[in-house]
Parts: C-alpha cells; sequence; structure tokens
C-alpha cells in the first residue's frame, strides 16, 4: 500500500515538473515566463528568474532557461506549444544559478549556446559549488541540471538573426557580475536586461556596483519600449524602464553610502548587516535576506577603499 | 608550531576524507566532533562552559566572510589566565581555523574575526587555561561555498597587495586598562580548494599562517591562522595599556615571508 501511495506520488511529481510554464506575451513573439520572488535559502524551487524566448521567421532564441533541468524542460514545453520553429540560440544574460540550470534542458536540440566573454571562466570556476548547492536545495528535483558553457562567447557585441528579426547582444563591464550580457530585439523595440535590472526583489551584488550604476546610465538612454528585468515584472515603455532604473540607483547608492559611513564611524561588520540601507527595507521583497548578503559582500571590500 | 599546525591540517584532511567516505546520514557533525577531540586533545576531558561566549550568526548570508567573536570570562592574572583558545569549524576541509594564545598582558581572551564555512557547521571553540583545564563551547552556523568557493579576483594584483595591513585602536586611548585594536590584513588567503583555470588544477594555498602581536616590546596575542580565516583577514583584539606605547604586529605567510605595521598610542 505505502509502495502504492509513493509510486502515486511520484508519478504526480512528474507531471507537476512537466507542466508548461506560464508565458506571456509581451511584444509580437516575444515571450516571458516571470519567475516567482523566493529566496536561494528557502522554499527554493528554481524557477525564480524572468526566463523566454524570442520567436522570429526562420527560428527561435531562447534567453535565459530558469534554475533546473526541470524549468529548462517546462520552458521548452510551452515553447512547443506556440512554435514548431528550430531553437537556434540559448543565450544566457550571466552565471547565476537560476539562469542558467535549465541549459541542459535544450542540449538534444542541438542549439548554439551563447554568452559573454567571461561567462565560460565563472561557470568553471563556480561549477562545484553551483552544483553541490542545487542538489542541496531541490533535492531529486535537481536532476540531470548541469552547468552547459556557452560554444560561443560575447566581448563586445554580437547580432543574430531569427529570419524577419535581428537580436543585438551586447557584453558589460563588471556590473551585476564580471559577465552580463543584454539582448535588444530590434523589430518589437524589447530589452532584455538579464540581472542589470531588478524590479521588486531586491538587487543583489556579485560584480561591481560603480560598474553596475555606469552601465544603468547607458540602459536608460536606450531606444528600447519594453523591458524585460532579470526579476519582477516587465515595464512597457521608457518612463517606467526610468522609474525602475532610479528605483535600483536608489538602493545602490544607500547602500554604499551606509557602509562607508559604517566603516568611517567603526561600526563592524555585523551592526552593519543590521543598519546598512535600512531606509530601503520598505521598497524591496527578501530585503533583510539579500541586502545582508550584500552588506557582507561589500564591506570587507569597502575597509581598503 | 607550524609542524604542529601541519600535521593537525593534513589530520583534518584525513579526517575530512573519512568523512566524505560515510553515507550521508552518518554525516552528523558529532561524529566529525568526536574525531577532532580524539586527534587535538587525547585522553583529556573537555568541560561545557557557558563563560565561553560566542558570537556568530545562526544563518550566515554567505560561507566567504562569516563575522565570529568568543570572549571568555575567566581571569587573566599571572596566576590564573587563559593561555590558548583553539577554534574549530567541524565541517570544513580543515576544520582547524585557528589557535590564539594569550596572556595578563591580552587583558582579556577576547577576538572579533571573519571566518569561512564551507557548509553548514558547528563551530568549537576551546580554551586551555595556565594550569591545563579544558572548556568548550559550540554555536552552529548555516552557510555554504566558504572554502572551496570561487575566486574572482585578479590573482595578481592579489599578490602584489598580501601583507598590507591597517591598524586602529577602536575607541580612544584607556591608559591602564583594556584596549582594543583592530587589525586588517590584505591578504587572498589561497586555501588550496579553489580551482584555478590557467591550469586545470587548484591554486596552492596561500595564507597567513602567524600573527604576533607585542605592546611595547611585550606579547600581548599571537595566532597560528589557517585557510578557514577569510581572505583579506580581520582580527580585533585587546591588550592592556599601562602607559602610552607602540602596537607592533608581525605577520607571516606560509611561504616565509613577513610583514609588520605598528600603531603609536596614547602620545
Amino acid at each position: 500500500m505505502r509502495r502504492l501511495l509513493w509510486l502515486l506520488l511520484a508519478v504526480l511529481a512528474a507531471q507537476a515538473q512537466a507542466a508548461p510554464l506560464r508565458l506571456e506575451q509581451v511584444a509580437p513573439g516575444v515571450y516571458v515566463h516571470i519567475g516567482q520572488h523566493k529566496d536561494f535559502e528557502e522554499g527554493y524551487d528554481g524557477d525564480i528568474a524572468n526566463i523566454g524566448f524570442i520567436v522570429g521567421s526562420e527560428s527561435v532564441a531562447v534567453i535565459d532557461t530558469g534554475g533546473a533541468y526541470a524549468v529548462g524542460m517546462a520552458l521548452k514545453d510551452a515553447l512547443r506549444t506556440i512554435t514548431r520553429l528550430p531553437i537556434r540560440y540559448v543565450i544566457n544574460t550571466h552565471v547565476h544559478p537560476d539562469h542558467v540550470f535549465g541549459n541542459a534542458a535544450f542540449l538534444e536540440d542541438g542549439p548554439r549556446f551563447i554568452g559573454h566573454a567571461r561567462l565560460p571562466q565563472a561557470m568553471s570556476l563556480r561549477r562545484d559549488v553551483y552544483l553541490r548547492n542545487l542538489k542541496k536545495q531541490l533535492g531529486a528535483a535537481a536532476d540531470h541540471s548541469t552547468l552547459v558553457p556557452p560554444g560561443e562567447t560575447v566581448q563586445d557585441r554580437l547580432t543574430l538573426d531569427l529570419g524577419g528579426r535581428k537580436l543585438e547582444l551586447r557584453a558589460w563591464p563588471n556590473a551585476h557580475t564580471n559577465n552580463d550580457l543584454s539582448v535588444f530585439d530590434g523589430a518589437s523595440g524589447t530589452l532584455w536586461t538579464g540581472d542589470l535590472l531588478f524590479i521588486e526583489r531586491t538587487p543583489s551584488i556579485d560584480g561591481d556596483v560603480k560598474g553596475w550604476l555606469a552601465a544603468m546610465a547607458t540602459l536608460d538612454k536606450l531606444p528600447a519600449v519594453v523591458t524585460i528585468p532579470g526579476h519582477g515584472p516587465v515595464t512597457r515603455n521608457k518612463h517606467q524602464r526610468h522609474q525602475a532604473l532610479a528605483r535600483q540607483r536608489a538602493y545602490l547608492d544607500t547602500l554604499l553610502r551606509d557602509i562607508r559611513g559604517s566603516i568611517r564611524q567603526g561600526s563592524g561588520m555585523p551592526e552593519t548587516m543590521e543598519t546598512a540601507a535600512a531606509s530601503e527595507r520598505g521598497r524591496w521583497q527578501l530585503f533583510d535576506v539579500v541586502n545582508r548578503r550584500n552588506v557582507n559582500a561589500l564591506y570587507p571590500a569597502l575597509e581598503w577603499e | 608550531m607550524k609542524n604542529r599546525l601541519q600535521r593537525l591540517c593534513t589530520a583534518c584532511c584525513f579526517a575530512a576524507l573519512a568523512a566524505l567516505a560515510l553515507p550521508a546520514a552518518a554525516q552528523q557533525s558529532q561524529p566529525r566532533w568526536d574525531a577532532l577531540q580524539q586527534s587535538h586533545f587525547p585522553g583529556k576531558t573537555l568541560e561545557a562552559a557557558p563563560f565561553i561566549h560566542l558570537t556568530a550568526p545562526s544563518r550566515a548570508p554567505s560561507g566567504e566572510q562569516v563575522p565570529f567573536a568568543f570572549s571568555i570570562d575567566h581571569p587573566m592574572t599571572a596566576q590564573q589566565h587563559i593561555k590558548s583558545v583553539t577554534v574549530f569549524v567541524d565541517e570544513n576541509p580543515v576544520p582547524l581555523t585557528a589557535v590564539f594564545h594569550f596572556n595578563p598582558q591580552s587583558g582579556k581572551a577576547e577576538i572579533s574575526t571573519r571566518i569561512r564555512f564551507e557548509s553548514d557547521s558547528p563551530v568549537h571553540v576551546v580554551a586551555e587555561t595556565n594550569d591545563g583545564r579544558l572548556f568548550v563551547n559550540t554555536a552552529t552556523v548555516r552557510a555554504s561555498g566558504g572554502c572551496g568557493g570561487p575566486v574572482n579576483g585578479d590573482n595578481p594584483a592579489a599578490l602584489a597587495a598580501a601583507g598590507k595591513m591597517k591598524l586602529a585602536l577602536d575607541g580612544p586611548f584607556k591608559r591602564g586598562a583594556v584596549n582594543t585594536a583592530r587589525l586588517l590584513i590584505k591578504h587572498p588567503m589561497y586555501t588550496g580548494l579553489q580551482r584555478d583555470l590557467n591550469t586545470n588544477g587548484f591554486r596552492p594555498a596561500f595564507f597567513i599562517d602567524k600573527i604576533e602581536v607585542s605592546y611595547n616590546g611585550k606579547p600581548v596575542m599571537t595566532a597560528d591562522t589557517a585557510i578557514g580565516i577569510s581572505e583579506d583577514p580581520f582580527i580585533q583584539f585587546g591588550f592592556v595599556a599601562d602607559q602610552p606605547g607602540s602596537l607592533q604586529v608581525r605577520i607571516r605567510d606560509n611561504a616565509g615571508t613577513t610583514f609588520r605595521q605598528s600603531l603609536e598610542v596614547g602620545g
């Protein structure tokens, strides 16, 4: 009886995994799945980042694949309800596990995997830790998740032709990470920022704040109308994007100012983890956990300024 | 001392390998601690000591730079004092994180630092008194990825800056009392467990293994440090200053290079 119950549960679990992801068409031929604001520590399911694809007249480009093989498969299932065109490209916006672990689901389609010139190195450095963490977080749901490095990298710019529409890929200097890549679809005026832009979810820092602020100033001037952030809702016009960038800038500026102030006053890192950027707390989701992580990463570096 | 540390590290590595071979269910922390106790304090009794106060986050945002402090309420006189304090992070590949040596000039057996956690782990702090009694207290920290984790930094730049120090008093000078000083050391503290992409192997361990502090020529604190101390080490310690003078720090890395820093206080 117990064995039957387990079997039933296993079947249900398999079905739950196979359910296609919910997609939103934010511009003609541009489909996004909006991830949930969950942390890596509590209730993580690999489905927290914005992932999706763009359909041309000849082929499809997938942009980020989710945090597990199962999420990547669910994205592909959803994609296949919309188009039978070949998946010619899988683009990763940066190395973070919630954006890349679904790559493995697309291996059998034989696409060109594309990322920032520094993405292969970042993947090699983090492979062991990322895989170990994923197994801890997801258990059996981490199965088949591997880090698939890009076969083709972008040093500065790269244009991909999907038939009837061209994607402009842009590699950024050290910002959110040291391997951020954005995607612009000229046909629909859609900009895919990866984690260069967080909306609602507290921005997490793994690169260089100064470089990130500079990248944000450039993003603000781009001609795109629709903007898809790495996390949070899609913005529909330049004004909304400008506001989102300004909000993110306010958080990063406040965080830097507060940490520098703490160091000047001789306030230690543990205290600063509780106090820095506290004025921003009400504006962001997952603030306590992400903000503490940011302080923990920045404080020791800023002590040497 | 270095030999002893090396022996300890070797013992710990074997302990780590042995633990890896165990099935997951057996990897509770207690067997690790039992093994550590047996190899470091064979035949000795460790007395539970609530007067060893530990400050560590129950959940650390990352395993790279976990703030950690101990403060021991115990006399620090010539007759009766804490002689040394050993810090273990049980589940780390090299659990022995540091041994701090104190004397009455330390004022108090008290250290604040930042340490690495490779995974969730108990931290055990063992204090030895001058008459040979051993006391222990423990705390558990949830954290991950501190030892074999990525090194993002620029290697040549890190090596060029290694050994730079900042030394400052925490608060105004207090004559005849215990003063607190903060020492910052610029150093990558390579663990030997981090990937080196150029060689496809691991970047060799390169870390500060000794810190010696004296005040007006008298030793106040010495630390034998290992790879469990975070990159760019931070050590806050106490010292008794009966008069204005010179606080001097000498550090050494595992390649044998030494660096010095000093601070005139109370002048």
